[in-house]
């Protein structure tokens, strides 16, 4: 973890002050082009957006002041207030408590040297909003600098802002730069420098009125047809895309290409990761021959590997899509046109990016829900993130419908694809009607949000975001694959003591995992899931995405993630001793039902103990969606039986 | 309960809900019907009383009012919140 995201973190548990010896914080509003100025000062990692609340975490960089100093850069994440109250673990409050430190700090070393200064963005064309802030940051006495972004757009729109006079009437250095601009970066940082050199700074003026300020220093110098078409593009694209009618049929067209772009493009990106991948598995037979030590890295570590890299693709390119429609402030519309509906199951349109992000991938998104103020709010979109369909259900989904499903037409399983995905909607949407009226019940803040004006999203951007989106998905998702793999491959090839096989049959047969698999069946078997199906199942408790290997490896099928159609011949034609099929089309509907709901995801689970603090929530989650997930398998395998399904 | 959709505002100038505003209307804010932490914080967001703000749209279904403020800042403001914030027309209360 980066020391100001440690910092973040020691301030929400009471912890010390900053460590650092100079230190750049950037404070703003929510879309203020605060992550764009950090992304040139440090050519860094650290994400745009025009999407109230994008810097989810505390970011930081580098970067050497003119004066040949080091100084650390902290992105908080946006705030508006430094005085009213917040709830400490979003984002508002995440940034709240880093500045807290630093002005706790202040107060220690009274006469000493700033250390540190805070460097406010504001968007001019919104000038007067921004201020508000600044009286408050100059309130609260911190060394402050104002860094006022979109000089472009502010000139493409004929206005222009006097820099000396604004300065003049707040008492703080004022900075007018682009950030696209390869000058923004000397500008700034001298700015800082000098702040950081003034021993003895005026204090800054916190007494103004700051719609007064905005209407004496910001001037329009050109009325020309293209200031007034730049100053009416937002106006005139929301005429069309927040129309009461058009609007929300143009938002379910935008979210259908997105998901189309993002399989069409996944596909082969994934196709080539396979061929790499059975490239290295070529290698590692040739080195290691087929010992005991070839398999474990063949079928357990590597068997891990691939399964991360074949969903990886879907994940970025979302991750992508996303960013792509937040920078551009799409998603804040999406917002605005989904609230009622959201509001219908008590949570509001800001809980709709975190929603969103759950069918890429529901780690992220997790993260993501510090964006929603409300506590409660907060914590009902953790709890039913879960449900999403994300990226890692697609494998099984697709094998089960291969396997139960294809003797009916292409159209048919596309429905039924369809159905899945939607079903998993449907039931985060229900789980949340129902937990705000239970376990997180209360009043909460109804939504008001800020409409960003249109903008065009940086490439450099959204590259960088695409990386950090694959790093973070290696790291926190990846490694949890892999470690349950190579648990998984034990499991499987190790034979339970005391157990004894029949001679001829597979060696699996007598392992640790079929054995428990056999034990556990009375439980499962009211919904058609035989030991096979549980091995299966414990094999996908820790990543869903093992449940196409473990089968592979239960039928003796190699390489089963990357080419799934023998397993589903072989699972076609499994039968029982008396000669009847031994699964049928319900045995594929209750699996389906149940991958839909459980929580088969550790990594998941982490990431709820992590942003919620405490054990409770993720055993909840565990418990309802496993319950959930069995019932549901029940009853379709019930009712299907009822109904002369197969 | 929101109020009739699409009624227009008040324009004798008596205070009434701007969940109740049409879109087009032009209106100071006069209070803030919110507990204290509430209000503080959406003064600091740039509802605040006094301010002045332009109802853009309203959103279908009861949806949320797309307002901008006299700041320049524009927002979406949940109707269930608009109940609580109190307008007049604001050439009646002075701009």
């Amino acid at each position: 973890m980066s020391d100001a995201a440690e910092t973040a973190r020691s301030t929400r548990e009471g912890g010390g002050a900053p460590t650092a010896e100079c230190t750049i914080v950037l404070v703003g509003r929510p879309n203020s082009g605060k992550s764009s100025i950090y992304n040139r000062l440090t050519g860094g990692n650290a994400r745009v957006g025009n999407y109230p609340g994008i810097t989810v975490d505390v970011l930081e960089g580098e970067v050497t002041l003119p004066s040949g100093a080091r100084a650390k850069i902290a992105d908080l994440p946006g705030l508006y207030s430094v005085e009213a109250a917040v709830a400490d673990d979003t984002d508002e409050g995440v940034a709240r408590g880093f500045l807290e430190r630093l002005r706790e700090r202040t107060k220690d070393e009274a006469g000493a040297p700033a250390r540190f200064v805070v460097v406010q963005v504001i968007d001019p064309t919104r000038l007067a909003l921004g201020l508000r802030l600044t009286r408050e940051l100059a309130r609260a006495k911190l060394p402050l600098i104002v860094a006022l972004t979109h000089k472009d757009i502010l000139a493409s729109e004929g206005r222009a802002v006097d820099v000396t006079r604004l300065g003049d009437e707040i008492g703080v250095p004022v900075v007018l730069v682009c950030a696209r601009d390869d000058d923004a970066k000397p500008a700034l940082l001298a700015a800082v420098d000098d702040r950081l050199r003034d021993l003895d700074p005026p204090p800054p003026h916190a007494g103004f009125d700051p719609a007064a300020v905005a209407r004496h220093v910001v001037h329009d110098v050109s009325t020309s047809d293209a200031t007034k078409r730049s100053r009416l593009f937002t106006e005139r694209l929301d005429a069309v895309l927040l129309h009461p009618v058009i609007g929300p049929f143009l938002f379910v067209g935008i979210m259908a290409l997105v998901f189309a772009a993002v399989f069409l493009v996944a596909d082969p990106v994934s196709g080539a990761f396979d061929t790499l991948l059975g490239l290295a598995r070529g290698g590692l037979d040739r080195l290691l021959g087929k010992g005991l030590v070839a398999s474990f890295l063949a079928d357990g570590v590597l068997a891990g590997a691939g399964t991360v890299l074949a969903f990886m693709p879907q994940i970025v390119i979302l991750t992508i899509a996303l960013e792509l429609l937040e920078a551009s402030g799409y998603l804040a519309r999406g917002a605005f046109l989904v609230d009622r509906l959201l509001r219908l199951l008590g949570l509001s349109g800001r809980s709709f990016l975190p929603l969103l992000m759950g069918h890429a991938c529901a780690i992220p998104a997790i993260s993501a829900t510090r964006v929603v103020r409300d506590p409660r709010e907060r914590l009902t979109a953790i709890l039913v993130l879960p449900l999403m369909t994300c990226a890692a259900r697609l494998p099984t989904y697709a094998l089960v419908l291969a396997a139960f499903f294809s003797g009916r037409s292409a159209l048919f399983r596309a429905c039924l694809f369809v159905g899945l995905y939607f079903s998993g909607i449907f039931a985060a949407l229900v789980a949340s009607f129902v937990l705000r009226r239970t376990a997180t019940r209360g009043k909460s803040l109804p939504l008001v949000l800020e409409m960003p004006s249109y903008r065009l999203p940086q490439p450099s951007v959204v590259v960088r975001t695409a990386l950090g989106a694959a790093r973070r998905f290696l790291r926190d998702v990846g490694t949890t694959i892999v470690i349950a793999s190579a648990v998984l491959w034990t499991l499987l090839t190790i034979p339970m003591p005391g157990v004894d096989r029949d001679p001829g049959a597979p060696e699996i047969e007598s392992s640790v995992a079929a054995t428990v698999g056999r034990a556990i069946e009375p439980v499962t078997r009211p919904a058609g899931f035989d030991w096979r199906i549980n091995v299966g199942l414990f094999g996908s408790f820790g990543a869903r995405e093992l449940m196409v290997a473990t089968m592979g490896v239960v039928y003796g099928v190699e390489d089963a993630e990357d080419e799934p159609a023998p397993l589903a011949e072989k699972l076609r034609e499994a039968k029982r001793p008396d000669g009847t099929p031994l699964y049928g089309a319900r045995t594929g509907l209750a699996l389906l039902a149940f991958f839909v709901l459980a929580c088969q995801c550790m990594s998941t689970v982490a990431a709820i103990r992590r942003e919620t603090s405490s054990w409770r929530w993720p055993a909840f989650v565990l418990a309802y969606t496993y319950a959930l997930g069995y019932a549901a398998a029940v009853a379709v395998y019930q009712i299907g039986g009822l109904l002369g399904v197969g | 309960m929101v109020a009739e959709a699409e009624s227009p505002i008040d324009t004798s100038g008596a205070p009434s809900s701007l969940a109740t505003a049409a879109a087009g209307s032009r209106l100071r804010i006069v209070a803030v019907r919110l507990e204290a932490g509430a209000t503080d914080w959406l003064a600091a967001v740039g509802l605040h009383e006094g301010e002045e703000v332009v109802v853009l749209r309203r959103a279908a279904l009861g949806g949320p009012l797309h307002v901008r403020t006299s700041s320049g800042g524009e927002f979406a403001v949940a109707r269930e919140l608009a109940e609580h914030l109190e307008v007049a027309p604001a050439s009646e209360t002075g701009s």
